[in-house]
């Protein structure tokens, strides 16, 4: 059983993941990667703009859920399953105007986004170790 | 006081054979399909990297945008004034545009309004594909109702393209 199989079994990465590796081929050999690190990329900045927003005085929930909807997008894109779901709750509380619910969103989306981040590293260091072997990565 | 005469006025080519028409019709059909150029609208920079990672993949030209207002900035027709003429109908400096695929929540102009833009400009008969993360009955019947061809939920997939295809087909100029 390969490693893709057992994050889907826990639920990190859903089948869109394996859709990008479909995509991936000769042409563009690092597309999954590349994905995955604006993804990253853009859920760090993301998260870091939702910190702020939460420390404010008079927080503005309608750019709050703005963000959250973005980091939702992203998340489904790549198939980060767990850290979509939290969005899903996370806006429920940016409507209800509930900024208790809203900081455990943040908690537990930045938890679930560091889960799923590390899985990813972890994926594509097995992978390139696999590669420097002179193996190869078999595709289903 | 000589009047011109009807026949001094240059007639259209004869129209050629059925089968050759045919034939020159489904050169120009193969031609055409390997430039199938589409728009796409996103301002997720992982769903632009993505939709042209799909599109790319099957074979489709493809510029990417960030916003609404780039799409009508690339069209055109974001100082209000439409192209000046019909020649210039499905072309931006030379490059045509086959389809127009746009996210429906961007940030200043969405991807309805853009649309509505669209379905009002001389692109009007540009397919016009509207995506969404979020399945909602009334945004769909909205877009539709205002001319999209077609409302796909992201993240799109290969098979989804199967569907582009068809409205790409349909979008082929008629002689």
């Amino acid at each position: 059983m390969d490693l893709v199989q057992l994050q889907r079994q826990f639920g990190f990465l859903d089948e869109q993941f394996t859709q990008l590796q479909e995509l991936q081929d000769e042409n563009n050999p690092d597309f999954v990667v590349e994905v995955v690190s604006l993804f990253f990329e853009d859920s760090e900045r993301l998260l870091n703009e939702l910190a702020r927003a939460l420390e404010q005085q008079n927080i503005d929930y309608k750019r709050i859920d703005a963000h959250v909807h973005q980091l939702k997008g992203s998340s489904s894109s790549i198939g980060a399953q767990r850290v979509q779901k939290v969005c899903v709750a996370f806006r429920n509380y940016c409507e209800e105007q509930n900024v208790e619910g809203c900081l455990k969103c943040l908690q537990q989306v930045r938890h679930e986004y560091s889960l799923v981040k590390t899985k990813l590293e972890s994926l594509f260091q097995l992978e390139q170790q696999i590669l420097t072997a002179g193996g190869s990565i078999p595709m289903e | 006081m000589e009047l011109m005469n009807s026949e001094n006025i240059v007639q259209d080519r004869q129209p050629a054979q059925p089968q050759e028409e045919e034939e020159i019709m489904q050169q120009e059909e193969e031609e055409e399909e390997q430039r199938f150029h589409v728009l796409a609208v996103d301002d997720s920079v992982i769903d632009r990297k993505l939709l042209e990672k799909l599109l790319k993949a099957s074979s489709y030209q493809v510029t990417c945008v960030e916003s609404g207002e780039k799409a009508l900035e690339y069209l055109g027709l974001l100082h209000h004034s439409s192209p000046a003429s019909s020649s210039s109908q499905h072309h931006h400096q030379g490059h045509k545009v086959n389809l127009i695929m746009t996210d429906f929540s961007m940030p200043g102009t969405s991807g309805y309004d853009l649309l509505k833009r669209i379905k009002g400009s001389s692109w009007k008969d540009v397919p016009v594909v509207v995506m969404s993360s979020e399945n909602v009955p009334s945004r769909i019947s909205m877009c539709l109702e205002g001319g999209a061809e077609e409302f796909m939920l992201k993240p799109l997939q290969l098979s989804d393209l199967h569907k582009i295809q068809a409205h790409l087909l349909k979008s082929l100029p008629h002689s």
